[in-house]
């Protein structure tokens, strides 16, 4: 009889668990739909014609898909021109993040909250106004022409032209713009290391070069892949940046999508570029999340 | 033009430039209505373009209207974005003397992107101000209803045949208020071109000090440099040429401006030295000091027009009406000459309280000034589309 009564309580625990499960997950859930899923399909709708916006939009069609996939339209190779960007903005910024995360969790000690609050503060200023000072930085009238121009180092009459409007300028507004999204994940991985491991590798006669590369850097990895996938992602569609300072040279696949949806008013073709990014971007976060513990660098 | 040569023996100068100035209106926007060829206007020439066209019987009063105008339109045309003080003043305190109500500006950055957001249901408006290529789409679109003219005062004093351009189907669905030029502007103190011609914007001794207009219509200006029949409905063949020829020049081009104070900015920064210009930049140059040259190319200047559309579904048809009589008074004609070097249809503006040289930056003396081919209406392209992806291509070359 007690066993009877004793399972009649498990099973509803059991059920109360379900619910409470399915009622925290509802909302998330929901979110995910109307926001996420639903917006996805109607870019999928639209890639391939289902939805028509303008008057003189065709039916359904696989043409776009077949002509992007094919590489007979000038995008795939825009889409590899962004990734050979991102990939150089996402090791830049890891290289600049790393150091920064190693000060802040193994040298600051007590300041380094203070330090890292820092090092965010002047992301709490408008996006736009950040990238928009880089121009005043930047410009042929800028700080760093005038300086070259202060130390007869240019003419002015000859300033350094790739410094604004190129493929240069949209990177390292980039990686400017990145570094603290790295340096937190790196912070979080080192600032979680057994410090005891530290001491045991220097009792065994380790120097501090052979501590690093053997013990904390394996250690940090997961941080330092999380900061990459981080910047590494978002870049690749990245288009308000190269729009403001990318000039000719720094047009890219995000610009294109942007152009097509608003200036071409193709929204078809649109699609199938989103949607063909959106893809790659899933996969990486497949791989991302196989090889990766979020845990690790969540703190 | 025999015309000009009695207009300047028989009359004084403050009368010859108003005259003048509207005959080089009316002159150039014969072409508009001529259909094929040398014209642009898309609107239907066979109908007529005054009185009443739709019924106002049935409707709410002005005071039972809601107010709160909602006006979809570009930057610096009311908004206060360059000129605040100057844009309510001159563009739309008579009505809000006349109603009582301020209107609410959303902005657009190019026709593209505002009828984009339209047809996406994006935006809600009571009053549109695209420009000419685009009226056809938008009466397509279905998400406008025509003028009752007979509430505009000032429609008769507009431009007639602008009037027409506005006209589809009998129905006068776009009221036409401004027009202007597109043409190479260069610093005179900088650059000496070879000729006067559209190739400066890809004259090689200026490389990383010129700025293209990030439109088709550069696609078109090159149709006219190398003699291109029609540079509004090329061919296939035609486009790829065009295509391949932009983009082996796209090296030369600093950036690629959206909207035309960012040329401007780019200008007093001397970050460049040539521009494809709309005059309003030319008037901040001039304003600013710089000493700048509105280039006549031998191939034509380009020119364009814009118009207000009232939407279908508007709650403020009577506050519309009224916003579009204040835009379209002598008084919003002086702002849009005097500030933005911007033509406008009211052709009863004495063109004597113009800045003389304005008028000499539009040659409003000059009767031919806006007759092909001196210049060229934009005009719908038919195969946008196909345009685009070239142009697209262009830029991602």
């Amino acid at each position: 009889m007690a066993t009877l009564e004793a399972t009649a309580t498990a099973k509803s625990w059991r059920r109360r668990d379900r619910r409470a499960t399915a009622g925290l997950i509802s909302g998330p859930l929901l979110w995910l739909v109307v926001f996420f899923l639903l917006p996805v399909g109607f870019v999928a709708a639209y890639s391939v014609g289902g939805i028509r916006i303008f008057p003189t939009d065709g039916g359904l069609s696989l043409d776009d898909w077949r002509r992007f996939l094919a590489g007979d339209s000038i995008y795939l190779g825009l889409f590899w021109k962004s990734v050979r960007m991102s990939l150089t903005v996402s090791v830049a910024v890891v290289v600049l993040s790393y150091p920064i995360g190693y000060f802040l969790a193994l040298c600051a000690k007590r300041r380094k909250y203070v330090l890292l609050l820092l090092i965010i503060v002047p992301f709490l200023t408008s996006y736009l106004l950040r990238v928009l000072a880089w121009k005043v930085i930047l410009g042929d009238r800028g700080v760093v022409n005038s300086l070259l121009f202060w130390l007869n180092l240019r003419a002015p009459d000859d300033p350094l032209p790739w410094l604004l409007y190129s493929q240069f300028t949209v990177t390292l507004v980039l990686a400017y713009v990145w570094v603290p999204f790295v340096a937190l994940p790196v912070f979080v991985s080192l600032d979680n290391l057994d410090r005891s491991l530290l001491e045991a590798a220097s009792d065994l006669g380790a120097s501090r070069w052979r501590t690093f590369w053997r013990v904390t850097f394996p250690l940090s990895l997961p941080g330092v892949v999380a900061g990459f996938v981080f910047v590494f992602v978002p870049t690749i569609g990245e288009f308000v940046t190269p729009l403001l300072v990318g000039g000719t040279g720094g047009y890219m696949y995000g610009n294109a999508i942007q152009d097509l949806f608003t200036k071409g008013l193709d929204w078809q073709s649109g699609s199938v570029l989103a949607f063909f990014l959106l893809g790659v971007v899933a996969a990486l976060m497949l791989i991302f999340g196989r090889y990766v513990r979020v845990q690790s660098v969540a703190g | 033009m025999d015309d000009a040569g009695f207009l300047r023996s028989a009359l004084g100068r403050r009368d010859l430039l108003k005259y003048a100035g509207i005959a080089a209106i009316l002159a150039a926007c014969k072409k508009a209505d001529t259909g094929t060829g040398s014209g642009g206007a898309g609107g239907d020439t066979g109908q007529g373009t005054t009185g009443a066209t739709g019924p106002t019987a049935t409707r709410p009063t002005i005071d039972e209207e809601p107010g709160g105008l909602q006006v979809f339109d570009w930057g610096g045309y009311g908004d206060g974005t360059y000129y605040p003080k100057e844009e309510k003043k001159f563009l739309w305190q008579a009505y809000q003397t006349a109603t009582g109500d301020t209107p609410e500006f959303i902005l657009f950055e190019d026709d593209d992107f505002g009828y984009a957001k339209v047809a996406a249901g994006a935006v809600e408006f009571d009053v549109v101000h695209p420009c000419a290529y685009r009226f056809r789409d938008w009466v397509a679109l279905d998400v406008l209803q025509p003028w009752d003219t007979s509430l505009l005062s000032n429609f008769a004093s507009l431009n007639p045949t602008l009037n027409a351009a506005g006209n589809f189907d009998g129905q006068q669905y776009f009221v036409v208020a401004d027009w202007g030029f597109a043409a190479p502007m260069y610093r005179a103190d900088k650059v000496e071109p070879l000729q006067d011609s559209w190739d400066v914007l890809w004259d090689e001794r200026y490389e990383g000090k010129i700025s293209w207009w990030d439109s088709v219509n550069m696609l078109v200006v090159a149709g006219y440099y190398h003699g291109v029949p029609d540079p509004w409905a090329m061919t296939d063949d035609e486009l790829v040429q065009m295509r391949d020829f932009m983009a082996s020049k796209k090296h030369l081009v600093r950036f690629m401006w959206s909207q035309s104070f960012d040329l401007w900015r780019a200008f007093k920064q001397e970050e460049v030295w040539i521009g494809y210009a709309w005059p309003d930049v030319v008037g901040y140059a001039k304003t600013g000091g710089f000493d700048v040259v509105y280039m006549e190319p031998k191939e034509g200047r380009t020119s364009w027009y814009c118009g207000f559309g009232l939407a279908k579904d508007s709650a403020n048809y009577h506050h519309a009406h009224a916003y579009v009589d204040s835009w379209t008074s002598t008084k919003a004609a002086e702002f849009l000459l005097n500030y933005y070097y911007y033509g406008h249809t009211n052709t009863g503006l004495d063109l004597s309280i113009i800045s003389p040289e304005i008028v000499e930056a539009f040659s409003l003396s000059d009767p031919t000034v806006l007759e092909e081919p001196r210049s060229h209406y934009e005009r719908p392209i038919e195969r946008r589309d196909v345009y685009s992806q070239y142009w697209s291509e262009v830029k991602a070359a």
